[in-house]
C-alpha cells in the first residue's frame, strides 16, 4: 500500500510541476508577445470575446500537445527527471512560440493582432490562428520525437519543418480560388474553413513526412524532402478522385448569396483537402517495402 | 494545361531526386553486360560462377545476380549486383557455371559459359593430370584442396576429354555444359550445388483453409 501511496503521490507532484511549466510558459509568452503583455496577464473572461479566447487557448493546446511527448523517467530519480523536464520544456514552447511568431508573420503579414481580435473580433483570423497554433504544436511534437533527445537535431528538423510549413502556406492559390487577404478583410469563414483544412492537410503531410526511422541526418532530410514531394505528387490523384466519385461540381451554383457560396466552397475545400492529405499520408509513410538491398 | 505541365515537371524533379539522392541506389552495382561484368572483377587467375538469380518489384522488375568469384591465391567473394532483364535472360541458361573468367599468363579474358573453374582446369600452376582408372583426371595440389569446394563441384572429376571439349568450346565461343549437362540450369550438379535458386521457382502451395484459420488466430484470436 505504502508504495501504491508513494507513486500516486509522484504522480500528484509531477502534475504540480507541469502546471508550474505552464506558468513558465505564460511568462515566455510574455517574452514572444510583449505587445499582448495586458491580455496574457489580465484575468481572462471567456464569453468577453470569443475569439481571443479562441487565440489564448490555441496556445494552451498547443502546449499541452508539446509536453504529451515529454516523459517522466522516476526510475533515474526525481530530480533528474524533473530537470530533464523542466529543461526540455522551456525547449518546447520556447520552439513552438517562436514557431508561431514566424510562422503569423508569414500568414497574417497584412493584418495585427489588435485590431482583427480586440477591435474587429475577426473569426476567420481567429479560427485561422487557432489552427496555425494547433498544427505547428503537431509538427513541433512531431520533431521532439524524431530528435530522440539530441538538441543539435532538434534545432535543424525544427528549421527544415519549419520552411517547409511556411512555404506550403504559400501555395493555397493553388489549392483554391479564394483569396486569403480580400476574405479575411471580410471576416469571410469560408476562408477561414478553407485556410484551415489546408493548414491541417499540409501538418499531416509533413509529419508523416517526419516520421521515420533515421540513421543519419543527411539521408533522414533527403528521405523527408522526397515523401514531401510525393505527398504533392498523390494528392492531386486522390482530390480527382474524390471529386469524380462524388460528382463534385466546383462551379458557382445559382441563386445562392455571395456569403454562403464561399462558406459552402471553403468547407469543401477544407475537408477535401485534409481528407486527401490524411488519404496521402498512406502511401507516403505507410508502405513498407522492406528492406532495400536483395539478400538472397 | 498548365496544371500538367506543373504535375510532369514535379514528377520528374521526384523521380530525378530520387534516383540521384535516394539509398536504394547506393551500394549495388548496375551492369548490363560482360564487359561492364569485366570491369568489376580484379585479379587473376578468376573465375566468376552465376549462382543465383533473383527479381524484385511487383510491376516493374528489378532483377539481381549473385556472383561466387573464386581467385587462385585468396578465398573466394561473393557479390550481389543489379541487371537488366535481357542481361539476366542471357545468362539464366547459365545458372551454376562460369560465366566469365581471366588468365594469368596473358591477362586473357574468356566470356564463354563453361563448368565453374575452367581457368583453373590444366593449369600446372594448380594441380596435374594424374591417371585413376585407366584415365586422366585433374587433380589440384594439395594446397589448393579448397578450390574444388568453393566451386562446389560436389563428385565431379574433370577428365582430359572434359578438358579437351572446355579448350575446343571456348576457342569456338560456344557453351559447354559439361560430359553430360551437369551444368547450367537444367544441370543436376547446379541443382544440388545452388539449390536456393530452384526452391524458388517452386509454385507455393496456399491451402485457403488453414491460412484463414491461421490468420484469424493471429490476428483477433491471440
Amino acid at each position: 500500500m505504502n508504495e501504491i501511496f508513494d507513486k500516486l503521490l509522484i504522480r500528484i507532484l509531477f502534475t504540480c510541476f507541469i502546471c508550474l511549466a505552464l506558468f513558465l510558459y505564460k511568462y515566455a509568452h510574455i517574452f514572444f508577445y510583449p505587445s499582448r503583455k495586458k491580455q496574457i496577464l489580465k484575468r481572462i473572461y471567456p464569453s468577453e470575446n470569443y475569439i481571443d479566447t479562441l487565440h489564448i487557448f490555441s496556445r494552451l493546446i498547443g502546449v499541452a500537445l508539446i509536453f504529451s511527448t515529454l516523459e517522466f523517467n522516476e526510475y533515474i530519480g526525481i530530480s533528474i527527471s524533473t530537470f530533464h523536464f523542466f529543461i526540455w520544456s522551456i525547449v518546447g514552447f520556447s520552439f513552438y512560440l517562436l514557431s508561431i511568431y514566424i510562422l503569423e508573420n508569414i500568414l497574417f503579414y497584412n493584418f495585427d493582432y489588435k485590431d482583427e481580435v480586440l477591435k474587429k473580433k475577426n473569426a476567420a483570423y481567429g479560427i485561422v490562428s487557432f489552427t496555425n497554433a494547433i498544427c505547428l504544436a503537431f509538427i513541433i511534437k512531431t520533431i521532439f520525437k524524431e530528435s530522440e533527445n539530441s538538441i543539435i537535431i532538434l534545432i535543424i528538423l525544427w528549421l527544415f519543418s519549419l520552411v517547409l510549413f511556411g512555404f506550403s502556406t504559400r501555395l493555397f492559390k493553388y489549392v483554391s480560388k479564394l483569396s486569403f487577404n480580400s476574405l479575411m478583410i471580410q471576416k469571410n469563414l469560408g476562408l477561414a474553413w478553407a485556410y484551415s483544412g489546408f493548414l491541417l492537410g499540409n501538418t499531416v503531410i509533413i509529419t508523416s513526412s517526419f516520421s521515420h526511422e533515421h540513421h543519419d541526418i543527411t539521408s533522414y532530410m533527403i528521405q523527408v524532402i522526397l515523401k514531401t514531394l510525393l505527398g504533392v505528387l498523390i494528392m492531386p490523384i486522390f482530390r480527382y478522385g474524390i471529386m469524380y466519385v462524388f460528382r463534385i461540381n466546383e462551379s458557382d451554383s445559382q441563386g445562392s448569396e455571395e456569403s454562403e457560396k464561399h462558406l459552402g466552397h471553403g468547407i469543401y475545400i477544407g475537408t477535401v483537402y485534409l481528407t486527401c492529405a490524411l488519404l496521402t499520408s498512406i502511401i507516403i509513410a505507410q508502405i513498407h517495402f522492406g528492406t532495400i538491398y536483395p539478400f538472397f | 494545361m498548365n496544371k500538367f505541365i506543373l504535375y510532369g515537371i514535379l514528377l520528374l524533379v521526384y523521380l530525378g531526386l530520387s534516383k540521384s539522392l535516394s539509398p536504394t541506389e547506393f551500394g549495388v552495382k548496375y551492369i548490363n553486360n560482360d564487359e561492364a561484368l569485366a570491369e568489376i572483377i580484379n585479379g587473376a587467375p578468376v573465375s566468376v560462377i552465376l549462382t543465383d538469380i533473383h527479381s524484385t518489384g511487383f510491376l516493374i522488375k528489378t532483377f539481381y545476380h549473385k556472383y561466387k568469384i573464386i581467385y587462385g591465391f585468396q578465398a573466394y567473394d561473393e557479390i550481389i549486383i543489379r541487371t537488366s532483364r535481357s542481361y539476366t535472360e542471357k545468362k539464366k541458361p547459365f545458372l551454376g557455371m562460369s560465366i566469365f573468367r581471366r588468365y594469368k599468363e596473358d591477362s586473357r579474358e574468356s566470356f564463354t559459359p563453361l563448368p565453374p573453374g575452367s581457368v583453373f582446369i590444366g593449369n600446372r600452376s594448380f594441380g596435374s593430370w594424374v591417371t585413376q582408372n585407366s584415365q586422366k583426371v585433374w587433380r589440384f595440389f594439395r594446397v589448393y584442396r579448397q578450390i574444388p569446394k568453393y566451386l562446389e563441384w560436389n563428385d565431379f572429376v574433370p577428365n582430359i576429354q572434359i578438358y579437351n571439349e572446355i579448350i575446343a568450346n571456348q576457342e569456338k565461343n560456344i557453351p559447354y555444359y559439361g560430359e553430360n549437362k551437369e551444368f547450367g540450369i537444367k544441370g543436376s550438379i547446379t541443382q544440388a550445388a545452388f539449390p536456393k535458386y530452384f526452391e524458388r521457382q517452386k509454385p507455393e502451395k496456399v491451402d485457403l483453409k488453414s491460412f484463414l484459420q491461421t490468420y484469424l488466430k493471429e490476428n483477433f484470436i491471440n
